[in-house]
């Protein structure tokens, strides 16, 4: 369909990827030399994390996450009055959308929001209502934008982390912070927070094809917010998977909360 | 989901109810509504079915399509899904109303159908990178009583049991275009194998239970459910949690391992009524839908 | 006191800062905000997933640049040239004023202002995308994400695509003749080569005859008009100004002289960034 409103290029192109026979012949191998792809030791290691709290001058609250070269931005607008006067309820609502820019993946995305990005922003308001105390803004509306600006690999959790920790820095009340983790499960392995590489490995032949699940944990109160997976494996490797993540949270949450203070510091110090 | 008003009281009564394994309609927690299947009633597709539990009422028909494959994955066919929620299920699903539940569902079904164990979609493939079969699931929700999920997913699986794709030959000659010979028999079709497909369930954290099979009342005590895609051997494909409420890591270890195990007896009694409904031939009486 | 001033009388307040010559954020009237730019080291670009980027600060205001490489058939007319599609997106991240949707009328001029600046200023030559003529082509889609809105979007959009543009490389493909088979060979890449590098500088009219350069969002709300001139370090590649108060000659003249100023500032940080090891995103953004 063309978009009248954009700058088009030609109707039909096609990805340089496409000709490459190397990029598109999937390994099956998640380990070589005792360690994995990218270069970590364990299964149970997380990529380095960069967080940053209160970046957009423009937002009310806004963070960006960094996990090695998963780049991710969010800004938190609000509360404001709902976009619909039908929509009135005494309690508070959130509308969450993520988007891909067109430069985040290895092909190109297009403008448009896709199935799957709709799919990431349902996830991520799943996991953000429940940390979130909606009765506090009756009538209104708080909206949280996600930009993915680089894509290597567990796209969702950065985004959900960002998302809480935008959230933390706009002044919304929360009952916690909602910290997220990524697992695959290849075969008989569980990788934390896998690249993209690691999400599209291919199956092993005569095994299970494993699968993805990715998990919204709240520490403080323990209580998980968000579970999505799919893919076809044992119950018990699910188990171990949703474990590991929520060992990871763990570990994660003391970072999230170290930003935090950083940033309200710098805000007191500012004004 | 479609919410229905409910008080204080009856909230109270329905949680303590559920507390003591007791539901308001007499079941127990792991107990299902009674459920209607039926299968074939519509001539223009591949493949139907229609499924009623209680005062839900879906409808799913499967249309076979010759098409190219996707260029990342050219030797296997696909399935596309599209929910439509009718104004007639809940009058909030006039126009645009019923989009976000539907996308929810369409994003469930395309998760739980994603691993390629579940259904053999290598066979669907023609031609590597040129012709493949791709199988168009389009469900109708017709009336709203609750579990939609569940009952959605449990007609696709019918539907596609139900399924028969016309045998087609491909043949190509040297220089010269592929020509496709289609059978003239309308008996000589392929079947697809269900028996790795999962079928969606839903379970309902009340107060400190969880239920199977929520009726709208239920659904409307209820803060947050896990939607798990289970298979007949007991493998899960899927896991949503879903719902303004969180859950405890343990209670979702619980209600895995119940879903499990409840998911495996749906699937079993599934597939068995379908192959006792196929025996029955032409024989059967169809009763039709909306009654 | 300051603050309330400011909200309540923008004008009387600003008037008040200009009369002495300066603006409210400690500038002068022909100074640039602190610009940080980010490109990535020479061996990749910030975001590795596309052909080229760049990141840049301009103050508040944060514009990322991506540069995306396909294949695709020419045009029939010119089957030797390839293409170059830019986008500007103003998206709901940068500020309250877009809704997420359809692009906005001003991202559209902003678009149409970048693509006429490639086109004006023909810094990359279309001929050098040809692969083989007739058959195919690369196309760069240039996408500029504003993440952060606070004024002279414009200026930072052609810095951003300047920057991206000058560390673009494309891997090499084939086509072969015989049996029309393309091939992509990653291991061997091929740099863009720039004609020139366009820098553009904006200047705000505030009541008529006061030129701010590089205007924040507050002082484009009060202008009564905007001027923005193009340069490649000879000469000018454009020069836009969208109706607003009429500018006297002598004023005009000191616009495309700070352009030309702005145009060397630009190009010495163009070549400082390049040799950084800077090769996050974070570095600029830390700095808050």
């Amino acid at each position: 369909m063309p978009d009248t409103r954009r700058i088009t290029g030609p109707e039909e192109t096609q990805s340089p990827f496409a000709f490459c026979p190397q990029f598109l012949a999937q390994s099956a191998e998640a380990f070589s030399d005792g360690k994995r792809r990218d270069g970590r030791k364990a299964e149970a290691d997380h990529r380095p994390v960069f967080l940053k709290a209160g970046l957009i001058s423009q937002a009310k609250g806004s963070a960006f996450a960094e996990l090695d070269k998963t780049k991710v931005v969010c800004a938190v607008y609000g509360p404001h009055e709902v976009a619909r006067r039908e929509d009135f309820s005494m309690q508070g609502q959130i509308s969450c959308e993520v988007k891909f820019a067109p430069f985040s993946c290895r092909v190109r995305r297009q403008h448009v929001q896709d199935g799957r990005e709709k799919d990431l922003s349902t996830q991520l308001l799943e996991a953000l209502e429940p940390a979130v105390r909606l009765d506090s803004f009756p009538k209104s509306q708080v909206d949280v934008f996600v930009t993915v600006l680089e894509n290597d690999g567990s796209a969702l959790s950065a985004a959900i982390t960002c998302a809480s920790l935008a959230l933390a820095d706009a002044g919304i009340e929360m009952y916690d912070l909602v910290v997220a983790c990524t697992a695959r499960i290849h075969g008989t392995s569980i990788l934390v927070d896998p690249s993209f590489s690691e999400e599209n490995l291919k199956t092993v032949s005569g095994e299970k094809p494993g699968g993805q699940v990715t998990l919204g944990f709240m520490p403080s109160l323990r209580q998980v917010s968000a579970l999505c997976y799919h893919g076809d494996t044992d119950l018990d490797v699910l188990s171990q998977a949703t474990q590991r993540c929520q060992d990871t949270c763990h570990k994660l949450y003391q970072v999230v909360q170290d930003t935090l203070v950083k940033s309200v510091e710098q805000r007191m110090n500012n004004s | 989901m479609v919410d229905v008003n409910l008080s204080e009281a009856e909230k109270t009564f329905i949680v303590h109810g559920i507390q003591d394994n007791f539901r308001e309609d007499g079941r127990s927690n792991e107990e299902y509504r009674q459920m209607d299947l039926e299968t074939g009633l519509m001539s223009n597709t591949s493949g139907s079915a229609r499924l009623r539990l209680a005062n839900t009422e879906i409808l799913v028909g499967v249309k076979a399509e010759l098409e190219e494959p996707k260029p990342e994955k050219p030797d296997v066919g696909r399935l596309e899904f599209f929910v439509d929620c009718s104004a007639n299920a809940a009058p909030e699903f006039e126009g645009r109303g019923g989009e976000e539940l539907a996308t929810e569902m369409m994003n469930l079904l395309y998760r739980a159908y994603s691993a390629s164990t579940v259904l053999d979609v290598s066979s669907l493939c023609l031609q590597s990178g040129k012709l493949c079969w791709v199988l168009y699931v389009d469900v109708l929700l017709l009336e709203c009583g609750g579990n939609l999920f569940d009952a959605a997913s449990i007609a696709v699986k019918a539907a596609l049991f139900n399924t028969k794709i016309p045998s087609v030959k491909v043949r190509q000659e040297e220089g010269e275009e592929t020509e496709l010979e289609v059978s003239d028999d309308p008996y000589d079709v392929r079947r697809l194998d269900v028996s790795a497909a999962p079928t969606v369930l839903t379970l309902s954290k009340i107060g400190h239970n969880h239920i199977v099979d929520a009726s709208q009342k239920e659904e409307a005590c209820c803060l947050a459910r896990l939607m798990m895609a289970v298979t007949a051997s007991g493998s899960v494909t899927a896991t949503v949690k879903e719902g303004r409420g969180s859950l405890d890591p343990d209670s979702i270890t619980e209600m895995m391992q119940v879903g499990k195990r409840v998911g495996k007896a749906v699937n079993e009694k599934l597939l068995e009524t379908l192959k006792e409904e196929e025996q029955k031939g032409l024989k059967r009486k169809t009763v039709g839908f909306l009654r | 006191m300051a603050d309330e001033v400011r909200t309540a009388q923008p004008k009387e307040f600003y008037r008040k800062y200009l009369e002495q010559g300066v603006r409210p954020d400690n500038r002068e009237l022909g100074e640039f905000r602190p610009t940080v730019l980010d490109i990535g080291s020479k061996n990749g670009s910030c975001i590795s997933t596309a052909e080229g980027s760049a990141l840049i600060r301009l103050g508040n205001t944060i514009v990322i640049c991506g540069i995306k490489g396909e294949l695709a058939e020419p045009k029939t007319e010119t089957p030797t040239e390839g293409y170059l599609v830019p986008n500007v997106e103003l998206s709901a991240v940068c500020s309250p004023q877009f809704r997420p949707g359809p692009p906005s009328e001003q991202a559209q001029v902003l678009s149409q202002f970048v693509a006429n600046v490639l086109k004006n200023s023909q810094c990359v030559e279309l001929e050098d995308l040809c692969i083989a003529p007739g058959k195919m082509v690369w196309v760069l889609y240039a996408d500029l994400i504003c993440l952060d809105y606070d004024g002279n979007v414009a200026d930072a959009c052609v810095l951003a695509l300047t920057a991206a543009l000058s560390n673009t490389s494309l891997p090499v493909v084939r086509v072969d003749e015989e049996t029309g088979k393309t091939e992509t060979d990653f291991k061997e890449e091929k740099k863009i080569q720039l004609t020139c590098t366009p820098i553009s500088a904006t200047s705000a009219i505030f009541e008529d005859n006061v030129l701010l350069v590089d205007p924040t969002r507050q002082e484009e709300e009060l202008s009564t008009g905007l001027v923005t001139v193009v340069t490649d370090g000879k000469n000018i590649c454009s020069l836009e100004k969208p109706g607003g108060s009429p500018l006297k000659d002598q004023q005009m003249r000191l616009c495309i002289e700070r352009a030309f100023q702005r145009h060397t500032e630009a190009c010495n940080l163009i070549t400082q960034s390049q040799g950084s090891t800077l090769s996050t995103l974070t570095s600029p953004l830390v700095d808050r």
